[in-house]
Parts: structure tokens; C-alpha cells; sequence
């Protein structure tokens, strides 16, 4: 393979070397001067010749050179921020140009697949995102920077632990199998953002349906993010900057939970209660000593940190950028830390007109320390709320409190204690670039090869320490380690041609081959019994024993080869087609079911081109329809092979034995699956352009969703393969509104709002249910389920109808008529009343029903920037609406059965009729089931958050000339400023909570399910900015 | 120009051309056995027989969640911190308790990695004796499994290599006396390939006489006494001497000697068990579950050292290793006073030693069971119980003309802490032998307060919820559910 590889770099070569024979014709030059309104000169203005893919660029002082074939030449002048304009060169020899500041977003060109194009002409659905919309956002990574951005693209992040990854969502979750979608970095597909420098952002464009996204085929089922970085400009003069801000976080909100005294308090009423003799270690008066909040102790304040460096130029044939960036964050929680230096180098050269030569390369490396913060039994937030106020963080001796006293502490180590010892810290280098030339043969024609290699290096290092005195105990410490070094070559060729026939016909036809290898090579180890736990002991020659039971490896390769097009043609600028169609082989599958083939088109009708058009209030309109097919084929690997495992651990002898089993059941026939989407939009220009309203509607059915057949236990704890057995829909409307404006000359601003109304629902299944894991805790309760006809994961459980406020209520119930706990006074005024659905006068599984939607009905954003003289303002509101959280923590917080510490709302539990309607009775039995999964632990929980607001100050021109710089920007950034919301929980926004990783776990099998996840910070930070 | 073009054209296609050549849509599964590569060999064989044993070790199954159900029994009080656990003991549980869903799938994962030997090892080219030992381990361990099933929840699918083969795991639940009948034949399977003892490297594997050390108990169980008494004879007159010392069952260092039939094999560090920290104190290192109850100790003859041997005493001076060193058992160390010490011991550097085996069935408890079929069938049980009694007792404790009183005395002391008290006396109540009624019924205090033990539903367990739900009404809940 690798010598092929090496022959097609020298076919490159060879190609490269026959191109530059190549002489272009007779031609004449054209000189002038580009300029703003008031005069001043404009440098980096594209100059090009219409037709063709040859320019060029203003320099520092706007003046420019082009030569050009003939008189009936047409220059396209065209800057950012600026009305493009189209000039007949004619028989002058000097242009000089005037561009005005424009406010016609529907001009602007838009990154899509392999290529651009301008807004106007696109029938597809597109979001764009400006890099300088989220620049300085104190995020670790750019998934988040998209965050209310743009309609139909919701980012969740599950928790606020530093540098996790959020997950995006487009178009709804379209799978309960992976449903990130592709992200094409610099052309580079199967990237992910977390590598990239949010300040190293251009723009992100967003593929939303099948007509844009299936020029990528078998992985644009879940959309397609393109991410564009900075370049440097031509003839942009060289200039450097640096950018630095600092600041801090604080939690939003904690819980409150009960003291000392109060807690005790009510462990001693749950058992008179129940007419049982009181445990006496909540009779001494030890207990009831205030001494810790946990929450406290575990929450600090945290640090965000930032500085990039940048340089960039360019001259006539040559442009370049460079920056460097270091990004570092404290957690709140007590150890908890990110953080990231990158460095990346763009640049583009064309030593002939013809010929284009450019590479982009980027170097990212992270680390963070990654908490346990999602386990009901053991999560370290979870734990600090659980944990009992009476024990000290520190003994009088030093070692720290523990539960080892007594069972009524619990099964919880002190969380400061797991927060100063917990050492699971991940490294990761990434190195991700591309080389390509480009060659326009003849007029129109261009070839194109790109070369690009992703190359990542994971290395985790976890180890657990030696643990005695507390409940949780180890009796051998351990370290782990994970390591693996992961490449990814792509290898594209494509041709692009554009032609403008009899003056109306547009055409534009774009074809191409491309074949990208994955190889990862990797090995996880463990090693026991480390005779020093300090840390420079920590590695893996310094532990006696290894445990060959933990010593796996991480191979695997696959490949996708791929041949692809898309033709757009134009008529008049008033009808647009687009075709594409794509055809993917992949070794996910099993030969036989490797290739699959996505088509999809898309046509569009400018309403505002036709003659007969004559609404001046309407500038533009634009309707637009499409349809076609995607594919996804993020599965997990080799599903069409039985596997066996080595690794089962038996001891016969006092020796160590291992065993082998069958841990996956083998399915030949699976297959990636397919994404239908059809939409139509209607995209309309008022003002002159200066709003711009796109609203589209679309259907989304996922087919062949790969599904494990229902899996009683009975067939064991074996993986059940899946197979493409499940169908989901996603539907409904985007609403995107901008307007830019400005008042006078010192005033410009824009604001714009998003909202995505989006309905998903789960059309077919192979089974009657599917399991929404993880299960909530020790109680191990179902929290949720997967049902043909409703949304994905809604909440499951039974429908509480208040309390039983006295014995003739329980006795007068025809929902407990049946039931032989009321018999057995099993049930007690004080208890909650569930619903008997099926009214055969019993409380049993029969009567659990769908009690909530993790789904929002509406996703929401609103975003506006403003700039005043020297001053500038940036702001963004989040919301959502229409949509439940279930509040798993609030089982654990009331449950007092359980022996934890309790939120105080138990202060208003019910103790006599007429007390509570809502917090029942403390029960030491808990015969009722009251913490069984109910309505009681749904909570609507829309909310409106101010997420972020940055205000700037550049320092005016004298004073920057005078200090011999460009430009000097102060800058103040507040992150989750505020939120309105009636969730009661710490943090309304959730994510997708399941682990993929895990056994019968879908990677969206449960949303918004609160498990006291890390919570969001509010974050300040300052910053300045200076060009010179 | 043109022929640049031309050039260029040519050159760009045989690039593609030369591209699609490459074979990179095939990937390799590295270092990953496959059903094509595996079943070749005795070792493969060997291998997977080994699996089948894996579940044992599981917290959720016999490492410690299957003690659970025994704590109903006037043995023991729960204690712990685990909610699920009251409603277990307190008989008032429904079908989505937690603890009825633990061992579920363990025990079929047991029954399914048993039938993937009986499918494939017969057709595998290798040593018959070995071949044979496999077979009869898989006959053994799948018998283990269905017998736990059908003492906790009754009647519940039987899966067999025929099911497997057909991808047939939906079935209705099967009725005792299927289940009872499958046991019986493979216990019988086993008894005849399996050897009759292991040595070295093979120990705590099964042999015939854990098969019919089993059969034995299932006899009685289904009150065939002359069978258990044929079958317990297997025992009592093969290789399979009582221990001189009871205590030798609970010693790391004994724990393997031939009284013990087949034992779950623990070993620290590589397979621990995680019943020793659930039975042992917390300030010790343990979870402080399964208080043994003064009911239980009270039921001890002053002078029997099995109660020393059963239980932490107040007084006694335990081991605890490294620093702590000698250390007295204290009465506020656990909510009764009293602790199991059948598991629990302390490596000499401090920290629990999780090396202990849990037994399964014991010698001892064959010569009980054949003394029971005897007394219950009017014959005299004498010498059976006896070799129990004076073991512990000396032979002036011998009995003459032994009751079923004196043997439920005997079992209960015995067999205390090794999960057998609270399922001989459903079936003891059923064969009107004691009130279930009546001692779960009786207040005996905090930790063993009277519990409605209800005749129509208690005697088996609910069977989990979630397993009727999936299987959309092919599986029935049990009566009173």
C-alpha cells in the first residue's frame, strides 16, 4: 500500500512538472487603486477576472495590477464587509475603484463541499458562522464557539468539566447510534474541532440537507460542519498580533442540603415513622455536629487563561499565516483542568497564474485531568452532596474524614479526599495538513489534488492510589495506561469546471476520486503494587506486578474509497439546479455491502430575477427545494464477525487462569444507514438586503437505523450485534433572521435570531422497547425508554398524583383496591399516589407510561453586535423551550431510605395531613416505592440564558500611531451571565447523557437526564488585543 | 496548449486509476479471535470451558449479590447501605427491584458460554479425556446455574444447545418440574464425564462429586429420597473425607481440601471476591453487610467451635495486618454485634484478603441431606448427621435415634452463612415440616422485626421486570407479582 502511495506522489509530481510547459496567451495590464468612501486606501481587495480563476489582490496602499486577455474583460472586485462590484475594463489601462461598505449579506460567499459559492445562488441548506462572532469566548473548544448560532444546530454539553466535548446536533438527533456529524477542517474530512483554536477560525458553515451534505456520502447523514481557518491575504502588508484575556469562574448555583442537626433530625423520624426502633449512631450527638459543606469545600474558583500570537502577510505570489495559541483552564471542581497549545501554518502560493500551491498545518496538544463527576455512586459532585455534614474534611489528625465508621455514612468517600487524589490525566498531540495544487488547464477547467494526513497520539495515564481508611477502598494501587497512536491519509483528485454559455446559461460541474486510510496502533496496560505512590514513581516500571487480565491492544485499520459530483447549473440567475451524488465503499461492512451510493438534488427559483417582479420592499426572494440521501456509517467496527475474548479471568489452583468467550454475536448483512431528508425553504432579502429572513422546513428519516435485537437476558451478557432494523423522523422548521444596519456614521450594528422547531420521533422498531441506559444508581431505576411513536429516550415511569393526605384516602382509592400492601398497612397517609392506568386496582408495571420529552420543542438564539465609535458589543442569548429534564439527583436528594444526606426541601416533607402535596413522608422501608420513577422527578426545564456578552474598547488612532501600533482593543467577555429558568436541579443545560462506550448503551440512548453532572461556571474574563 | 491539456488529462486519470487499484476496503480484525479461527483446538476448548466460570466472580452474581436473597432468613439482617436490600428482606419487594435483575444474567451468560461446549467442543480434534472433562464441566455448570434459577424465581426459560443453534431465547417460563428434570439430567451427564477429583493446577474445577453432591441436594429437594441417599452415598463413600477441622473450610490455606465439592475459586488481586468486603466491618475495610443475629448465635451449643469459626465475637482478636495488627472485635463494629468471618481475613500487610472461596456445596452438607432423606423416609439418619456433629463436638455430642429437629439444628449451624438456610425451610414448609409463617412472623427486634410472609407468592422471587417487559408477553410474572 505504501508504495502505491508513494507512486501517486510522484504521478503528482510528474503532473506538476508537464503543467508548468504550459504558456498562457496574449494579454494586456490594467493598473489602479481600490479605496473606501472616505478615501482610504483598501489592501487584500480580490480582483478577478470574470470567467476565469485568475486574480488578483490589492497591496498595502490599494493599488493593484491585472492583466487581462481583451476589452470585453469584466473585473470582480470583491472584500469582506464591502458591496462587490462588477466593471467592464473596456479600453482603459487605470481603474481606479470605490467600494462601499455593504450591507447585502446575500452576496456573500459560502464554503461548501469541495468549493464556494455565493448566498444568492446556493439551494441548499447552509448556516454560516463568522469566526469573529465567537473570538475570545472563553471556550476550550470550538464546538462550543457554534453554540446558538445558527438554526437547526444545537450543541449540548453534558457538564461543565474543562475541555469536554460537547456534542452537535443538526437537524435533531437523526440516529441512536453516533450522530455527530462530519467536520471537514481546511478540506480535511473526519477532523475534530476540539483540535482547533476557536481564534484560528474564518468561518464554520453548516450542512444541514441532503443536497448540500451528499458530496460527503456515507458520513453526512448527521450534517456536515466545514471549518475554515484564517489565511493570509495578498499583498496584505506583514503584520503581527497578539491577544491575550484572563479571567475566572464561579459556580451558578449550588443545592442546598440539610446541616447536621436538621438531617439527623429526619433519619430519626423515618424510622417512628415506621414504628422501628431508631438505629442508635443517629441518637449521638455527634452526628449532629455541623462541620462540612461539601459543596463548598469541592467548589473553587476557576482560571481561564489565553494568548495567541499571530503573523500574517503576503505578497503578490505568495500569502501566509501563523499563529500560536495557549489556552488553560482551572475547573471549578478542585483539580479539574484543560489545557491546550496549538500552532498552525496556512499559506498559499502561486508561482504561475495557472498554477496554485498551498498547505495547511496545524499542531494541537492538550491535556486535562479528567474527573469522575457522572456516577450516581460514586461521581465526585454526586458524592459532595451525599456526603454527611457531620464528617470533617481533615481528622484532628490529618488523614481525611471518611464513612468508615458506620453504614448509615454510606458507600461514599470523602470527595475532597477522590479530588486531591484522583489522577486520570490525558494527553494529546494532534497534527493535522494538507498540501494541494491546483492547475487550471483551460479556461474554466481546473484540477485539483489534496494530500492530507491527521495524525494523533493519545496517551491517558489513570492511577489509583492505595485507599485504607476510606469505604471505597483499594487494596492495590494501580496505574493504567491507555496509549495509541492513530493516522489518517487522504488522498483526493478533483476537476472543477464553470462556464458561462450564450451569456444565461451557468454551468458549473465538479467530479472527484478519493481514498482515505485509518490505522490505529494502541495498547492499554496495567500495572499493581507500586512501593512508592509519589508521583515520579507513577509509571509503569515502577509497579511489581502487571495484571495480564488488563493488558489489551488497540488495533485496527479501514478504508474508504470514494467517487463523487455535483453539476449546478444556472439559468438567467433565475432557475438554479443542483445534482450530487456520491459512492462510497467502506470496510465497516462485509464485502457485498461495502458500497453505497447517495444521491440528491436541489433546484431553486430567484422569484426577485423575473422581469414580473415589481415589490420593492422585497429585494430578494428565493424558494428553494430538495431532496436526497445520506448515509452514516459511524458504527462500531467489525459487527460482521463472531469475536471472541481472552480475557476472562478464572483462578484454578491459586493460579491464574484465563477463559475465552463469544462477546459479539456476528451479523453479515449490516450495512451503513440512510438518512432521507427533503426540504424546502424560502430565503427572502428585505431592505435593500439588510435583513434577511431564511425559513426552511424539512423531514429527516433515518432508515436502516442499526439496532440490537431485543435482548432478553436469557440469551446471556453477550453484545448482540446490530442490524438495520430502525426508522426515526426528525422534522421541522428553521427560522433564521439578520439584519445589519447602521444609524449615521458612527453606528453599525447587526442582530439576528435563530430558532429550530424541531420534532423527533422514533417510526419503527425491532422490538417493543429499547432500553434507555445507564439506569440511575444503586436503586437501579429505568429513567427512561425507546418506543416506536414517541421521541427518542422519553421518560418512563409512573404518574404521581400527590400525596395521600390520611388513611381514608388510601382506603378509598380504587387504584389500590387490588393491592395487598394496603392490607399489610404497607402504605401510609404521607406516601405518594401513583396513578393505576390500567385499573385493575393494583400499582404495578402496567402502569407506567411516557412522562416527559428530553427533546426541546424550540432551540433558540439571539445574537447582536453593535460598534460605536471606538466601542464595540457582542452579545448572545440562549434558549430552549418545550422540553423536560428528568431530575435523577432529586431521587437521591429525597430518598431516605437511602443513607445519604438529603436536599433541605425535606424540611417541608410531609408530616401531617395537609403538610405537603409534593415531598412525602420520611420511610426508613419505603414500602410505598415513593422514589420509584415518577412525574415527581420531571421537571420542565426551558430556559433563556444570557450565555455571552463581550464589550470592547479600541484605543483611537492617535494614541496607537504614537506607540507605533495598528490597533489596541480592551476587551471584557462574561460568560452564563444569567439564566431564567424553573428547573430546580444546579444547571438546565443538559446533554446526551448515555456512554457509547459501555454494553448496551446507545451513544443516544438518554438526554437530559441530571446525574449532579459538572456544572457550567459563570466566567469573567479581560482581555486586549493589539495589531502592529 | 491543447496537447497539455491532453497530457495532463491522461496523467490525472491514470493517477485515479492507479489509486482504485489498492486494496483498502478490507480490514483486519488484529489480534481478535473470530468464529472463523476459533473451535480448532483442545486449548480453544479448554479455553472456553475456563469462561464458563467467569460469572461466578461477578459482584453480581456469586461474588457476592447472591447472598442477597438469603437474608430473608432468621440468620442474618441485612445491614449495609444498599435501599434495594429492605424491601428483599422485608418480603415487601416488587418485580423492579434491583436485586431480582443482578444474577439474571449472569446465570444465563453461565448457561449460554455451557452450551457454546456442547455445540462445538464434540466437534474439535482432541485428547478424549479432555474433551470429555470439558463436556462434563459445561453439564455441570449449566445444572449450577438452572438450579439457582429454579431455587429463587421457580419455574423460568430453559435454554439449551437447541435454542442457541435456532437463536430461539424468547420462550415462556418452564415449569419446576422441567426445570428439576433438565438439572437432574445434567447433573447425571456429568457425574459420568467428569473425573473424580483434580489435582495441581486443576483444583476448584468440578468434578463428579460436585455433581453429585448436587444431585443429592436435588433429590431431596424434590423429596426422592432414596435417590439423594444413592447419590449422597457417591460422596460419603468416595474421596471426599470431612475436613479433620470445620474451620479448615474457611482458611485460604485449607479452603481447597477435599471436603469442599466445588467452591467458587477466589484468588487476591486476580479474581477477589467481593464477598469478603461486604461481610466484614467497615472501619475494617469492609461494607458491613450480613450481621449475623443473636437469634443465629443463641441457636450455637455454648461449647461448639463452629460459632467461633461462623462468627466474629465481641472479644475475639482478629488479624488485621500492617499497622493495625491484632485488634479486638468490638460490639459497635457491626449493628448486631456480630459479624461473618466464614470469608474474611486480612493480608499481612494490612488491607482485606479477598482470596477467599465461597463454598457451593461442602461434603458436610451431603451427609446432612442424606441424613434428612433418611429421617424423612423413616430410616434412621444417625450416622450421617453424627459425622457432622461430632466433628465439631466430639463424639460425646453423638445423637441416638436423631429427629428432624435435631437435623434442622445441625444444617442451621453447619451450613450457617452458606445460603442454605432460608431455601431449606421454603422447602421444609412445604413439606409442612416448620411455619414460615410463624418465624418470619415473629418479632424478634430491630433487626429482625416480623415480616408478612405471604404463602401464595413468597416461596420464589419476582422475576425481573425488565425481562417481562422485553419479552412483550411470552415470559408471565409469577403468581402474587
Amino acid at each position: 500500500m505504501k508504495n502505491l502511495h508513494n507512486k501517486s506522489n510522484w504521478c503528482l509530481l510528474l503532473l506538476l512538472s508537464f503543467s508548468i510547459a504550459w504558456v498562457s496567451a496574449q494579454e494586456r495590464q490594467i493598473t489602479g487603486k481600490v479605496s473606501d468612501e472616505l478615501g482610504g486606501p483598501l489592501p487584500g481587495v480580490s480582483i478577478l477576472l470574470e470567467g476565469t480563476g485568475q486574480g488578483a489582490t490589492s497591496d498595502f496602499d490599494g493599488n493593484y495590477q491585472i492583466t487581462v486577455p481583451g476589452a470585453n474583460s469584466v473585473l470582480v472586485f470583491s472584500y469582506l464587509g464591502f458591496a462587490t462590484q462588477t466593471i467592464s475594463v473596456g479600453n482603459r489601462a487605470t481603474i481606479d475603484v470605490v467600494l462601499s461598505e455593504e450591507v447585502n449579506q446575500l452576496d456573500e460567499f459560502i464554503v461548501v463541499g469541495y468549493g464556494s459559492q455565493r448566498k444568492s445562488d446556493v439551494t441548499g441548506a447552509i448556516s454560516k458562522v463568522d469566526g469573529e462572532d465567537f473570538e475570545n469566548i472563553p471556550v476550550a473548544s470550538s464546538d462550543l464557539a457554534l453554540q446558538g448560532r445558527a438554526a437547526g444546530v444545537q450543541i449540548v454539553r453534558n457538564g461543565g468539566a474543562p475541555g469536554a466535548e460537547a456534542n452537535i446536533r443538526i437537524r435533531g438527533t437523526g440516529t441512536l447510534n453516533n450522530s455527530e456529524p462530519l467536520i471537514v477542517i481546511d478540506g480535511f474530512p473526519g477532523g475534530t474541532l476540539e483540535t482547533v483554536n476557536p481564534n484560528d477560525i474564518e468561518s464554520i458553515e453548516v450542512l444541514k440537507d441532503a443536497s448540500a451534505s451528499a458530496i460527503y456520502g456515507t458520513r453526512a447523514a448527521n450534517g456536515v460542519v466545514i471549518v475554515t481557518t484564517k489565511q493570509g491575504k495578498v499583498n496584505e502588508r506583514l503584520s503581527f498580533s497578539v491577544n491575550a484575556y484572563t479571567g475566572f469562574s464561579t459556580a451558578i448555583k449550588t443545592l442546598d442540603v440539610l446541616d447536621a442537626p436538621t438531617l439527623a433530625e429526619i433519619k430519626r423520624e423515618r424510622y417512628t415513622n415506621d414504628g422501628v426502633d431508631i438505629d442508635a449512631f443517629w441518637l449521638d450527638p455527634e452526628r449532629e455536629i455541623q462541620r462540612t459543606d461539601w459543596q463548598d469545600e469541592l467548589l473553587e474558583t476557576g482560571i481561564v487563561q489565553n494568548v495567541d500570537l499571530g503573523i500574517r502577510g503576503g505578497g503578490e505570489k505568495s500569502n501566509y499565516s501563523f499563529s500560536m495559541g495557549y489556552y488553560d483552564e482551572k475547573g471549578l471542581i478542585k483539580n479539574s483542568f484543560f489545557n491546550r497549545a496549538s500552532a498552525r501554518l496556512n499559506s498559499t502560493h502561486r508561482p504561475k497564474e495557472w498554477l496554485t500551491i498551498g498547505q495547511n498545518l496545524q499542531l494541537t496538544s492538550s491535556k486535562d485531568n479528567a474527573l469522575n463527576t457522572s456516577s450516581a455512586q460514586s461521581g465526585i459532585l454526586w458524592s459532595a452532596l451525599r456526603f454527611h455534614p457531620s464528617i470533617p474534611v481533615f481528622n484532628e489528625d490529618g488523614s481525611y474524614g471518611s464513612s468508615q465508621e458506620n453504614g448509615q455514612l454510606g458507600d461514599i468517600n470523602n470527595p475532597i479526599f477522590t479530588a486531591d487524589t484522583e489522577d486520570d490525566i490525558t494527553t494529546r498531540h494532534n497534527l493535522l495538513g494538507s498540501v494541494f495544487a491546483e492547475v487550471e488547464v483551460i479556461e474554466g477547467l481546473k484540477l485539483k489534488a489534496n494530500f492530507g494526513l491527521d495524525l494523533t497520539v493519545f496517551d491517558r495515564d489513570i492511577f489509583n492510589i492505595r485507599i485504607t481508611d476510606q469505604t471505597r477502598n483499594r487494596n492495590n494501587n494501580e496505574l493504567t495506561r491507555q496509549y495509541f497512536e492513530q493516522y489518517s491519509i487522504v488522498n483526493e483528485f478533483t476537476a472543477a469546471y464553470k462556464k458561462l454559455f450564450a451569456e444565461k446559461h451557468n454551468l458549473e460541474v465538479i467530479g472527484g476520486y478519493s481514498y482515505q486510510v485509518t490505522k490505529r496502533d494502541g495498547f492499554s496496560v496495567r500495572v499493581e503494587d507500586f512501593g512508592s505512590e509519589a508521583f515520579d514513581q507513577r509509571v509503569i516500571d515502577a509497579g511489581t506486578s502487571v495484571n495480564i487480565g488488563n493488558v489489551n491492544s488497540d488495533v485496527f485499520d479501514e478504508g474508504l474509497e470514494s467517487v463523487f459530483g455535483r453539476l449546478n447549473y444556472q439559468y438567467d440567475n433565475r432557475y438554479l439546479f443542483t445534482f450530487t451524488y456520491r459512492a462510497d465503499g467502506s470496510s465497516r461492512f462485509a464485502d457485498g455491502n461495502r458500497w453505497g451510493y447517495f444521491p440528491a438534488f436541489s433546484a431553486g427559483w430567484n422569484v426577485s430575477n423575473e422581469a414580473f417582479w415589481n415589490v420593492d420592499s422585497i429585494s430578494s426572494l428565493k424558494l428553494t427545494g430538495g431532496w436526497g440521501q445520506l448515509g452514516n456509517q459511524n458504527v462500531r467496527l467489525n459487527q460482521f464477525l463472531g469475536v471472541f475474548e481472552g480475557g476472562d479471568r478464572v483462578s484454578f489452583g491459586d493460579q491464574q487462569n484465563l477463559g475465552t468467550s463469544q462477546i459479539q454475536i456476528p451479523n453479515p448483512d449490516i450495512s451503513w444507514e440512510t438518512s432521507e431528508i427533503t426540504d424546502i425553504g424560502i430565503e427572502a432579502g428585505l431592505l435593500n438586503n439588510q435583513l434577511v429572513i431564511d425559513l426552511g422546513y424539512f423531514i429527516k428519516d433515518t432508515k436502516d437505523m442499526l439496532l440490537p435485537p431485543a435482548s432478553l437476558l436469557a440469551q446471556g451478557t453477550a453484545r448482540v450485534t446490530d442490524q438495520n432494523v430502525g426508522e426515526l423522523r426528525n422534522s421541522g422548521f428553521e427560522l433564521e433572521i439578520n439584519y445589519r444596519g447602521s444609524i449615521g456614521e458612527d453606528v453599525t450594528y447587526s442582530i439576528g435570531g435563530n430558532a429550530s422547531f424541531i420534532k423527533n420521533e422514533v417510526t419503527s422498531l425491532n422490538s417493543p422497547f429499547l432500553e434507555s441506559r445507564p439506569f440511575y444508581g444503586r436503586q437501579n431505576v429505568e429513567l427512561a425508554r425507546i418506543v416506536e411513536g414517541e421521541p427518542l429516550a422519553s421518560f418512563f415511569g409512573w404518574e404521581a398524583d400527590g400525596l395521600y393526605q390520611n388513611t381514608s384516602e388510601i382506603n378509598n382509592d380504587p387504584g389500590l383496591a387490588n393491592d395487598p400492601r394496603r392490607e399489610q398497612g404497607l402504605i401510609q397517609p404521607g406516601d405518594v399516589r401513583f396513578r393505576d392506568l390500567d385499573g385493575n386496582g393494583l400499582i404495578d408495571g402496567d402502569d407506567r407510561t411516557f412522562i416527559g420529552n428530553p427533546h426541546p420543542g424550540v432551540v433558540y438564539g439571539i445574537n447582536g453586535s453593535l460598534k460605536y465609535k471606538n466601542f464595540d458589543l457582542n452579545v448572545l442569548f440562549l434558549g430552549e423551550a418545550g422540553r423536560q429534564i428528568y431530575n435523577a439527583d432529586r431521587i437521591a436528594g429525597l430518598d431516605t431510605d437511602a443513607p445519604f444526606n438529603l436536599y433541605a426541601e425535606t424540611v417541608n416533607r410531609w408530616t401531617g395531613e395537609g403538610t405537603s402535596n409534593s415531598t412525602p413522608r420520611v420511610s426508613i422501608n419505603d414500602s410505598n416505592g415513593n422514589y420509584r420513577s415518577s412525574t415527581l422527578f420531571v421537571e420542565d426545564a426551558g430556559f433563556f440564558r444570557l450565555k455571552n456578552l463581550t464589550v470592547g474598547y479600541s484605543l483611537p488612532d492617535g494614541i496607537t500611531d504614537k506607540a507605533g501600533l495598528s490597533k489596541v482593543r480592551l476587551y471584557a467577555t462574561g460568560q452564563n451571565i444569567f439564566t431564567i429558568t424553573n428547573y430546580s436541579g444546579m444547571d438546565p443545560e443538559l446533554g446526551v447523557v448515555s456512554n457509547a462506550g459501555s454494553t448496551n448503551q446507545f451513544a443516544n440512548g438518554q438526554f437530559n437526564v441530571d446525574y449532579a453532572q459538572f456544572p457550567q461556571a459563570r466566567t469573567w474574563t479581560l482581555g486586549v488585543m493589539i495589531d502592529f | 496548449m491543447k496537447k497539455a491539456t491532453i497530457v495532463l488529462s491522461i496523467l490525472f486519470g491514470v493517477l485515479i486509476f492507479m489509486s482504485c487499484e489498492e486494496d483498502i476496503l478490507e480490514s483486519t480484525p488484529y489480534g481478535q479471535l473470530t468464529s472463523s479461527n476459533f473451535w480448532v483446538n483442545g486449548e480453544n476448548v479448554v479455553s472456553a470451558t475456563n469462561a464458563i466460570y467467569e460469572p461466578f466472580r461477578f459482584e453480581a452474581f456469586w461474588s457476592h449479590a447472591e447472598h442477597t436473597f438469603s437474608i430473608i432468613e432468621d440468620d442474618q439482617f441485612r445491614a449495609g447501605d444498599h435501599g434495594e436490600d429492605g424491601p428483599i428482606e422485608n418480603l415487601t419487594f416488587d418485580p423492579s427491584n434491583a436485586q431480582l435483575q443482578f444474577g439474571w444474567g449472569q446465570k444465563y451468560e453461565m448457561i449460554a458460554r455451557a452450551n457454546q461446549i456442547l455445540i462445538n467442543a464434540p466437534d474439535v480434534e482432541m485428547d478424549q479425556t479432555l474433551k470429555d472433562r470439558c463436556l462434563g464441566e459445561a453439564y455441570f455448570l449449566r445444572a449450577y446455574a438452572m438450579w439457582r434459577l429454579h431455587v429463587i424465581y421457580g419455574g423460568t426459560p430453559i435454554i439449551l444447545e437447541a435454542d442457541v443453534l435456532a437463536g430461539e431465547y424468547n420462550k415462556p417460563k418452564a415449569t419446576i418440574s422441567e426445570m428439576q428434570a433438565q438439572i437432574e439430567s445434567d447433573l447425571v451427564m456429568a457425574t459420568q464425564l467428569l473425573p473424580e477429583n483434580h489435582t495441581g493446577d486443576d483444583v476448584g474445577r468440578a468434578h463428579s462429586g460436585s455433581a453429585w453432591g448436587l444431585l443429592t441436594k436435588l433429590y431431596v429437594y424434590m423429596e426422592r429420597f432414596e435417590d439423594a441417599i444413592n447419590a449422597g452415598n457417591q460422596i460419603i463413600n468416595g474421596p471426599y473425607p470431612l475436613a479433620a477441622d470445620f474451620a479448615e473450610n474457611f482458611k485460604i490455606e485449607t479452603e481447597n481440601n477435599p471436603e469442599v465439592l466445588f467452591s467458587i475459586q477466589f484468588l487476591d488481586q486476580w479474581t477477589s471476591s467481593a464477598h469478603t468486603i461486604h461481610t466484614t466491618p467497615r472501619p475494617w475495610g469492609g461494607w458491613d453487610f450480613h450481621n449475623p443475629l443473636q437469634n443465629l448465635v443463641d441457636e450455637f451449643e455454648p461449647t461448639d467451635p463452629r460459632m467461633d469459626a461462623t462468627l466474629f465475637m465481641p472479644g475475639e482478636m482478629v488479624d488485621l495486618g500492617g499497622d493495625r495488627g491484632m485488634t479486638e472485635y468490638t460490639t459497635d463494629l457491626s449493628q448486631t454485634g456480630y459479624h461473618f468471618q466464614k470469608y474474611a481475613s486480612w493480608r499481612p500487610d494490612g488491607g482485606l484478603n479477598r482470596g477467599h472461596n465461597i463454598p457451593v456445596i461442602r461434603a458436610a452438607d451431603v451427609y446432612l441431606l442424606v441424613a434428612e432423606a433418611k429421617i424423612r423416609s423413616g430410616q434412621n439418619g444417625d450416622a450421617e448427621l453424627n459425622a457432622v456433629r461430632t466433628r465439631a463436638l466430639g463424639d460425646a455430642a453423638a445423637i441416638t435415634g436423631a429427629t428432624i429437629e435435631d437435623l434442622i439444628h445441625e444444617r442451621r449451624v453447619e451450613l450457617a452463612g452458606e445460603n442454605q438456610r432460608h431455601f431449606d425451610l421454603m422447602r421444609w414448609d412445604r413439606a409442612g415440616i416448620v411455619d414460615i409463617v410463624a418465624i418470619y412472623g415473629e418479632d424478634r427486634g430491630a433487626f429482625d422485626p416480623p415480616r408478612v410472609f405471604d404463602r401464595t407468592r413468597h416461596y420464589y422471587f419476582a422475576i425481573p421486570q425488565r425481562e417481562i417487559d422485553v419479552s412483550g408477553g411470552i415470559l408471565i410474572q409469577n403468581d402474587g407479582y
